[in-house]
């Protein structure tokens, strides 16, 4: 009552309003205001606090599966790259082995080839020897009993594969 | 105006209440900024580390796709290696299969080669009028000339014309006479092992005035009385007439000479007389058995000779021993052969056609040197076969361990009819059944 008294005797505009204490009300309004402030900013720093969390937890969760993937990958990364140079170098030894026997099979191939001639040669050879050598042998019955034309007649049939036989001979 | 106590208890609650709820405010502010970076940073950690992930599971997937390519290109390299492998083994094989079969070629042209120089030198020397050293020259390739005419395994023992044969043991050689050929007008040739046979030479170099040259066949040689007789057939000059004459020798080598005037027989009426072979019975008595006539009418004869055995014995005649009536003799029987052992006669003949693959050798059973004979079975005993065609002109002699054997010429099957050559064989007789058997090999 004292302040209020006091307030009514000084000259209504010239008094300085800062220097008067703000009234009751005015200090609740400004309290409840605060607190109604503290408690909005509560209100979002804390659910906003939880979410950062949450989604803190969830990153971290997920961290830990995507490094535990990404060693299991690396694992299988790892295992694929040997097993890719285990046969790198099984195509490689591979690849040498084939040319080799690819190499082989050519030189093979052209001792077959010259063989198979060899042998087609001294088959006609064969063949002219064998007809020759009938010729020659019946020739030789015919001489054998004065049948000298017959004898003649016999050689005249094997000429050729006897001339053949003896440039095949050489 | 001074404040009160209360007021400033107030304003210090005031003040404090004020300050914690700052304090509390930048309390909530710094760890909300806090867990918000640390949020921050665990997403980027998490976007860098999913970055990372997909990274490597890109490269996973690059391996993975790289390992499949480079697997399926060592599994067709494998593949090519085992398919390469496999055809360098069988060109290898192929190859040592060539490279064998060239070598045997090679053996075979240089025994043809040598054959065809042995027989090539013998058709020189007989054009030179040299018989025995063309039969020398042949006789130095048999073995060749063997092989190429099949090998030994047929009984082959001489493989040049030798037909007819005749084998007489005389102390531990065996001699073998045949119809005339490249040794001359009676081939001989010799062994000591029925294996090698060697040639000697002409056995019968000089005919009689009446024969004709190179007309002498189907010798036999017996030695009778000490002296060794040839029994050959030959040509009568000037006439077709085919009759058997006789020579001797003191050796069974010879010379043998003929001395003869006229043929020992010649039943002309019956187409001749051919195919002479002498039988020495038990006894000691001496027959000739030989064959006249030709395809249709041929007929087997046996006479007696007389000691010397270059003359039958005096008043007597021949006597009809066999004629053909075996539908595989064709109408004919030729070239006896009598032998006796165990108390049994076996008469031993050819029959069909000389000059083809059809001819053969049957045998008859008979009681005596004169007969009656019968054929023992109506099959041939010996007949075309492998490596053998028309076997025939059969000879039966006993080694020098009692063992019997039958010599017989035939040709080689790819070459059979003259002027083509009768090769001598040589086989195994059993004479212990019923009917005589052949050894199927030599």
């Amino acid at each position: 009552m004292t302040d209020v008294l006091e307030a009514d005797r000084r000259p209504f505009p010239t008094e300085p309003r800062a220097r008067r204490p703000a009234s009751r009300r005015t200090r609740w309004i400004l309290w409840i205001a605060a607190g109604a402030l503290f408690a909005a900013a509560l209100g979002y720093l804390i659910p906003d606090q939880v979410q950062a969390r949450d989604h803190y937890g969830q990153a971290h969760t997920a961290l830990g599966v995507a490094r535990q993937q990404t060693q299991t990958v690396t694992r299988q990364l790892d295992e694929l790259r040997r097993d890719l140079n285990i046969l790198k170098t099984q195509v490689g030894s591979d690849s040498t082995a084939l040319s080799q026997d690819s190499s082989q099979l050519l030189g093979a191939q052209t001792a077959l080839a010259a063989a198979q001639a060899h042998v087609t040669q001294q088959k006609s050879l064969i063949t002219s020897l064998q007809t020759c050598l009938v010729g020659v042998e019946r020739a030789l019955n015919e001489l054998a009993i004065g049948k000298l034309s017959n004898a003649i007649a016999a050689l005249n049939s094997v000429s050729p594969s006897c001339t053949a036989a003896e440039a095949s001979s050489g | 105006m001074a404040d009160s106590p209360g007021r400033r208890r107030r304003i210090r609650l005031s003040a404090l209440i004020v300050v914690l709820g700052v304090a509390v405010l930048v309390a909530a502010i710094w760890t909300d900024v806090d867990a918000r970076n640390r949020s921050s940073e665990e997403s980027a950690a998490l976007a860098g580390a999913n970055t990372h992930l997909a990274t490597l599971r890109h490269d996973v997937a690059t391996t993975q796709f790289a390992k499949a390519v480079t697997s399926a290109k060592r599994d067709s390299l494998q593949a090519s290696i085992a398919s390469t492998t496999s055809q360098l083994a069988a060109t290898n094989e192929a190859l040592a299969n060539a490279d064998v079969h060239a070598y045997v070629q090679g053996v075979g042209i240089n025994t043809l080669q040598t054959c065809l120089g042995g027989v090539k030198t013998a058709l020189n020397q007989i054009a030179a009028r040299n018989n025995t050293q063309a039969a020398k020259d042949i006789s130095a390739v048999s073995g060749p000339c063997t092989q190429l005419a099949g090998g030994s395994g047929t009984g082959l023992v001489y493989p040049f014309d030798f037909p007819d044969p005749s084998v007489i043991l005389v102390g531990q050689t065996y001699f073998a006479y045949a119809t005339n050929s490249v040794a001359g007008n009676i081939q001989i040739i010799d062994s000591n092992d029925l294996v090698h046979w060697s040639a000697v030479g002409n056995a019968l170099p000089s005919l009689p005035a009446w024969a004709t040259p190179d007309y002498t066949w189907a010798p036999a040689v017996a030695m009778i009385g000490g002296t060794f007789v040839l029994y050959y057939a030959v040509n009568v000059a000037g006439t077709a007439d085919e009759c058997i004459s006789v020579a001797t020798a003191t050796q069974p080598a010879g010379p043998f000479l003929d001395k003869s005037t006229a043929p020992l027989e010649c039943q002309k009426s019956l187409g001749g007389s051919i195919d002479p072979a002498s039988f020495i019975d038990t006894d000691g008595t001496s027959y000739l058995v030989w064959k006249s006539g030709g395809p249709g009418s041929s007929k087997i004869w046996s006479q007696q000779l007389d000691p010397s055995g270059t003359a039958f014995v005096p008043g007597s005649n021949p006597t009809s021993l066999l004629v053909p009536d075996q539908p595989w003799e064709a109408g004919t029987v030729e070239a006896p052969n009598l032998i006796t052992t165990g108390g049994h006669y076996y008469l031993f003949y050819s029959g069909n056609d000389w000059n083809s693959s059809n001819y053969a050798v049957g045998v008859a059973t008979c009681t005596g040197p004169l007969g009656p004979c019968a054929d023992a079975s109506p099959h041939p005993i010996l007949a075309s076969g492998p490596g053998v065609a028309g076997p025939g002109g059969e000879s039966v002699f006993a080694d020098t361990a009692g063992n019997f054997w039958i010599a017989f010429h035939a040709w080689v099957p790819d070459a059979v009819g003259f002027p083509n050559s009768r090769d001598l064989y040589l086989r195994r007789l059993t004479l212990s059944g019923p009917v005589p058997t052949v050894a199927t090999s030599g």
